[in-house]
């Protein structure tokens, strides 16, 4: 068991080192063969210890890492149900993009640096899945924020590809501090940095430390999972390559905040506070970024927001303390977003890195298979009933509703709402993009796609019609992933609603979908353009302005102060001064200088004065 | 006799003459034979002090004073025919090497 979770770790790793040393020797083949074959092997070990460990909780230390004192911080792993299935879904989908990437990136000059980045990510997010120290876990969490940086900003020949990369860094940072706190008060208070430690002394902490820790954490995950307000990074990291959204975007890092929720639910549990906030903010970002989704022109920054959108469903669930439903919703969510990213770059690379949805139009003939592809993710994402979204989500949904207090109803209401958009903006990028138009308004893919690309991304399609199968509300397989999440802690196997109540949520949220796609179907297919960006329409694309309010709320106050400490401040007066003083030191010694320089007379006449004031001085100590 | 405050007045006097006969003038002979006057004045207020309190110490160091000044003059003056060899100059300015190169 330890050495399949050693192999699982150490093979991306090593197939990192062996770029990063070897890559150029290796020739382009040999780069895609390791890279890829070292996340195969990972999926391989990932799934033999999820096979071997029977839903066993196993926890074993890796390395003794770091040791002063009392307090020790070792590579320690906590493998139970929650993680293995994390890292059976990472290694996988990683291993479908990695494959995915071998023949996207065939004419890319920096394969190897690619290669390089996406395997040391997979590295990283495994240390993240199975950290059972939180000072192994943040170096995981830190690694994972440094490739995301480097693989956003991966052409970054490109300026506002590369300040992309920056503005994802600074942003995920700004949450990684609060981590940062989480860790020395862990110490403080618990003096123990294992989640299973913290964890079992959660209830006896005091209302204020939990709030605090709870807080702390929420702001850490909402960095990492660009949940409101951090959220506006998440858009602008779509300027990396396709397969990296997928990756890292979309079914990995994003979630990796609500996984480490997940993972300290019990802390969590402590506060109400923090669990309503929780609540709250993943219902809002919901909606938000559905909204925002609605009015999105570039294929990726609508899967984007919806990304955002399904993320904060995972919160809604956590903050409903139903963190089965979360990681249910996490692993569909994984499977269909990857895949319509993945055809997203299928489509994109085959119309010459062309983003505009409205300059695309009848791909399902020209394209059938990525039409297919991306017509399945597009189901699964709207949570079409009886697909693999439906049930996750309705699970989200029903979980919130039954939460005491009306403003857990208005976070049912907002994710319902949110539920029904998510047909409305999927499908309208699909009828846009994929959609028959009139002729003369299609477009012709420029080249072909690799018939390769489009079949490593069946598997994934599959897993995202079915996975469902998980998890059915009823039936033989009745709450299999519940039952074998019981040894996480805070798991709840079945919610407390009857099953009349169970089915008739299911319905409404059913028929709810069906007419917004019925919606959709009726507003967008056919649809050649849409009405100029003014208004409403204009404030939704731009994601009523959140990016903007950051901007002059935040960024600009600060750019000014500093413009005035570095104007003003330090060249003005700190330089200034120290210039001034530096010019006249300068003037005295070149006098120094020349007197010294060299000149008999010069010298001659110094002796002479020399003498003269010894005996001024004689003269004045004879008479004094 | 001639009272001592004439003999130093003269010496001062003739001493002032020498310094400024080496600091004003730019020739090196000049300046060696500002340094010789300097001396002679220093030699002079010697004998007249020797000669007011009636003791011969004074005379005695002028004695040395004469032969050093014999010696300096014999080895300045070959100095200067050398650097006036060199340089083709007698300017004092021109003999900066010590200075450095500049």
């Amino acid at each position: 068991m330890k050495g399949l979770v050693l192999i699982m770790l150490l093979a991306p790793l090593a197939g990192a080192a062996l770029n990063a040393l070897a890559g150029s020797r290796l020739g382009r083949n040999g780069v895609r063969a390791s890279a890829c074959a070292a996340v195969l092997i990972a999926l391989a070990a990932a799934a033999g210890a999820l096979i071997l460990s029977h839903g066993r909780i196993q926890d074993f230390t890796l390395w003794s890492w770091i040791k002063v004192g009392s307090f020790q911080a070792a590579m320690d792993v906590h493998y139970d149900s929650l993680a293995g299935l994390m890292a059976m879904m990472v290694t996988f989908v990683g291993s479908v993009i990695h494959l995915y990437s071998a023949s996207f990136m065939r004419e890319d000059q920096g394969l190897v640096r690619y290669y390089v980045y996406l395997n040391l990510f997979t590295f990283f997010m495994l240390v993240v899945t199975l950290a059972d120290n939180l000072a192994f876990l943040y170096l995981g969490w830190e690694g994972m924020g440094f490739c995301s940086y480097a693989l956003i900003g991966f052409w970054y020949g490109d300026n506002e590809k590369a300040s992309a990369g920056r503005k994802a860094f600074l942003y995920t940072r700004i949450g990684d501090i609060a981590f940062g706190v989480v860790l020395a008060l862990c110490f403080v208070w618990f003096d123990d940095l294992t989640i299973t430690g913290i964890n079992a002394q959660a209830a006896g902490l005091s209302h204020g430390a939990a709030l605090a820790l709870g807080l702390l954490l929420f702001w850490a995950a909402a960095g990492k999972s660009a949940q409101l307000p951090l959220s506006v990074w998440l858009p602008d990291a779509m300027a990396g390559p396709s397969p990296v959204s997928a990756l890292i975007h979309a079914a990995t890092m994003v979630t990796a905040g609500v996984y480490l929720l997940m993972r300290l639910f019990p802390v969590l549990q402590a506060s109400p506070e923090v669990m309503w906030l929780l609540a709250a903010v993943g219902a809002l970002t919901a909606l938000w970024a559905a909204l925002a989704a609605l009015a999105q022109r570039d294929i990726k920054r609508v899967l984007a927001y919806s990304t955002l959108s399904q993320v904060g469903y995972m919160f809604l669930a956590v903050g409903a303390s139903d963190i089965v439903a979360g990681m249910f919703h996490l692993l569909s969510h994984a499977f269909f977003k990857s895949l319509l990213f993945l055809a997203a770059g299928c489509v994109i690379q085959a119309l010459d890195e062309e983003h505009d949805i409205f300059r695309m139009g009848g791909l399902q003939r020209k394209m059938p298979q990525v039409g297919m592809l991306f017509f399945i993710g597009a189901l699964c994402l709207s949570a079409f009933p009886l697909l693999g979204g439906f049930f996750s989500k309705d699970r989200i949904l029903l979980a919130a509703f039954l939460e005491p207090g009306l403003s857990y109803k208005l976070f049912w209401a907002a994710g319902f709402l949110a539920a029904l958009l998510t047909p409305l903006y999927t499908f309208r990028a699909y009828f846009v993009a994929f959609g028959p138009r009139k002729a003369g308004s299609e477009v012709k893919p420029s080249r072909g796609t690799p018939r390769f690309m489009t079949a490593v991304l069946w598997p994934l399609a599959l897993l995202a019609l079915m996975d469902g199968l998980l998890n059915l509300p009823m039936g033989p397989g009745k709450h299999w992933l519940a039952r074998f999440f019981s040894n996480v802690p805070g798991a709840r196997i079945e919610l407390p609603a009857s099953g009349g109540m169970e089915l008739a949520m299911a319905l409404v949220s059913a028929v709810g979908v069906l007419a917004a796609l019925g919606l959709a179907v009726w507003l967008y297919r056919g649809r050649a353009a849409e009405s100029a960006e003014k208004g409403w329409r204009q404030a939704l694309a731009q994601a009523l302005y959140l990016d903007r309010l950051q901007l002059s709320l935040l960024v600009r106050p600060y750019r000014a102060v500093s413009n005035f400490l570095w104007r003003e401040v330090d060249d003005g007066g700190l330089d200034l001064g120290f210039t001034t003083l530096a010019q006249g030191l300068g003037i005295v010694s070149r006098g120094w200088a020349a007197w010294s320089g060299g000149r008999l007379t010069v010298y001659l006449f110094s002796v002479l004065l020399a003498l003269a004031a010894v005996v001024v001085l004689l003269t004045f100590a004879w008479f004094a | 006799m001639v009272p001592l405050e004439h003999v130093l007045v003269l010496a001062s006097l003739l001493f002032l003459v020498g310094a400024a006969c080496v600091v004003a003038r730019r020739n090196l002979l000049m300046i060696i034979i500002g340094v010789e006057v300097m001396l002679n004045a220093a030699g002079l207020a010697l004998v007249g002090g020797s000669l007011y309190w009636r003791n011969l110490d004074g005379q005695a160091l002028v004695v040395f004073i004469l032969a050093v000044a014999a010696a300096e003059v014999s080895v300045g003056l070959a100095l200067v025919v050398l650097a006036h060899r060199r340089r083709r100059s007698l300017n004092p300015d021109d003999f900066k090497m010590l200075g450095g190169s500049r």
